[in-house]
């Protein structure tokens, strides 16, 4: 069986972790999806009573030259879904992609919650679940690497 | 087998591919994009309901608290103090969302003039991101001293991404004051004075009391209005209600003579 593109389906079991990962992903995708949306539409979000959404998503950190962070976020997620999937059936060279990815999402997601509590004082349930998801999936990454060095 | 292995390897590629189709069907459906869903998606969400809060001219039966402060005295109104329909918005000039809906307000007080009576409130937020909020409140009561509130505010919120993104806003604000006719040298000591602040410290305590935690808040009649209704169409619906509870007699303003 051939190799390209750096693939290792010997085995045909697609991996767990992986697999975990990328649905993960895809609850991160989708709640990134909403908030561009929501953006777009100029709608506020349902807020939770601890929270004051609006107050976030209307900062000035909330946007990148006009383009809601919502919808980088919603790329980070679907690539980072593209390369737990293809992980899981098997190519590897995708798995370290993702975890290069989810390291650097998983410090982002850190310093966004910096902002919310240092710079803007306020909360939106909608980034926190995103910043949860971004240190799952780093969780799921480093599980890996814990698991691939205790079974070399 | 190989042809089992060679439809395996597809498959993460087509669940790839089913997912950004989703993706982006839920995006342009959601927004409305391509000029298809919007109304779809109008057509799915639940008619927002007002809360009410308290209302001025029944206060037996009222939920409001009982120390409500008056605010800024007298407010910064506009239309007919004895109007039946009172809109008291509590605002922050540094907030994109009360820029967004200042057009909204304006057109609703242009259609209904002394038909309503129109209180702005300052109701600057305390928060890092909202850095230059309380000045600007104070710099547009300032330009209020010389009789020149609604001039100044407008400014404020048609150039809000101007000003915020300036280190020298106070500059730009003395702009603003020379180009509305203001003795520039007064309002500047005007700023600097505790008469505007008290202004603008009356307003948000009063916004405080009635449980105002975001901006804008627009109560009608006392009856606070969700954010999804503060569209013109919305604003006017609930407007026409009150004219029509507090005078049956009274025609439902007519658009098309003043839509801009």
């Amino acid at each position: 069986m051939s190799d390209q593109d750096g693939s290792d389906q010997s085995s045909g079991a697609i991996a767990k972790l992986p697999l975990a990962a990328a649905f993960v992903s895809l609850a991160g995708l989708a709640d990134a999806v909403y908030l561009t949306v929501h953006h777009y539409n100029a709608e506020p979000v349902p807020c939770g009573a601890a929270f004051d959404c609006e107050m976030v998503l209307t900062s000035p950190y909330a946007t990148v030259g006009g383009i809601p962070l919502a919808a980088f976020g919603a790329a980070a997620y679907f690539i980072a879904f593209a390369f737990a999937l293809l992980a899981a059936f098997g190519n590897r060279r995708t798995w370290s992609l993702f975890g290069i990815q989810t390291t650097l999402m998983a410090v982002f997601s850190g310093w966004l919650i910096y902002v919310q509590v240092a710079l803007i004082g306020a909360f939106c349930q909608f980034c926190l679940i995103s910043a949860a998801t971004s240190v799952l999936l780093f969780i799921l990454f480093l599980a890996s690497v814990v698991f691939n060095r205790r079974t070399a | 087998m190989d042809n089992q292995n060679k439809s395996k390897s597809k498959l993460p590629y087509i669940i790839i591919g089913a997912v950004l189709l989703l993706v982006l069907a839920g995006v342009v459906i959601g927004t409305g994009v391509l000029g298809f869903g919007a109304g779809w998606l109008s057509a799915q969400k639940p008619t927002p309901t007002p809360i009410r809060v308290y209302k001025s001219t029944d206060m037996q039966n009222t939920t409001a608290p009982a120390n409500l402060p008056p605010g800024a005295n007298p407010p910064n109104q506009s239309g007919s103090p004895t109007a039946s329909v009172t809109l008291e918005e509590f605002a922050d000039f540094q907030c994109p969302q009360c820029a967004a809906k200042h057009p909204v307000i304006n057109e609703v007080k242009s259609l209904y003039g002394s038909r309503i009576h129109f209180i702005f409130r300052d109701f600057p937020l305390d928060i890092p991101a909202h850095d230059k909020a309380y000045d600007a409140a104070v710099a547009a009561e300032a330009a209020g001293m010389q009789g020149k509130f609604w001039e100044m505010h407008n400014l404020l919120f048609t150039n809000q991404s101007a000003w915020t993104a300036d280190p020298n806003y106070r500059q730009i604000w003395g702009g603003y004051a020379q180009k509305i006719g203001l003795d520039v040298a007064k309002f500047q000591t005007d700023m600097a004075g505790i008469a505007t602040k008290s202004r603008v410290d009356a307003d948000k305590q009063r916004g405080k009391v009635l449980g105002v935690n975001s901006t804008p808040s627009l109560y009608i009649n006392g009856v606070s209005i969700a954010f999804e209704q503060m569209t013109f169409d919305g604003l006017k619906q609930l407007i026409d209600a009150e004219l029509q509870k507090t005078a049956p007699q009274a025609p439902p303003a007519n658009t098309a003579n003043t839509n801009k």
